[in-house]
């Protein structure tokens, strides 16, 4: 992965909502334009994700899966 | 028009699921910059007695406690249903957790009205 993280933040074995009430605090404390790195362990972060970035205007700009981690790359836009 | 969800809550304890899932929602939605607002009525106002939802724990789910500190900490408030409140003895001004506003039926209908979307559980 070629995106370097400003912020990483480990969410695994957190249930829902915890990695994105995590998350959001997280983008929050960034400079517009920085990038955190959220790893999770719930499934259903792939969808959650998706969806508080639409929602937040956040950029998620890139994901991966290594074993049972999903890893997440979103920019702070505003 | 700024989205506004309102969630409607109306089992206490006795039913961890039912008494967790609203909260997921609320805090959910806070973190998605949706304002907020919860309603607790029957035996829902149960979760804002003091101490009540420290021992509440659904499977799949974050404690409750940790989830009503999460949703107060983002400024979040609880309303609870006067009339609930009166028929269970319990009294507004010293047995329920910050945040709580014991409110009559009219509050909830500008409540229910003003918002964008409600949820009942």
């Amino acid at each position: 992965m070629s995106v370097t993280p400003d912020q990483t933040l480990d969410c695994s074995g957190l249930a829902c909502p915890m990695p994105i009430l995590k998350t959001k605090k997280a983008v929050d404390s960034l400079q517009i334009g920085q990038v955190l790195k959220m790893i999770a362990t719930d499934p259903g972060s792939t969808s959650d994700i998706d969806a508080w970035t639409e929602k937040t205007g956040h950029q998620l700009v890139a994901s991966e899966k290594e074993g049972d981690k999903f890893i997440f790359f979103i920019k702070r836009t505003k | 028009m700024a989205e506004k969800l309102a969630i409607v809550c109306t089992h206490g304890p006795e039913d961890p699921e039912r008494a967790t899932i609203p909260f997921v929602l609320a805090t959910a939605a806070q973190a998605s910059d949706v304002e907020v607002v919860m309603g607790f009525q029957v035996d829902g106002m149960m979760l804002a007695v003091k101490g009540c939802a420290d021992h509440v724990f659904a499977a799949g789910f974050p404690p409750l406690k940790e989830l009503i500190d999460a949703y107060l900490e983002a400024g979040g408030e609880l309303y609870l249903c006067g009339p609930c409140v009166s028929s269970r003895k319990y009294d507004p001004a010293t047995d329920f957790i910050k945040g709580s506003k014991v409110v009559n039926a009219a509050t909830f209908v500008k409540v229910f009205t003003e918002a964008t979307n409600v949820l009942n559980y």
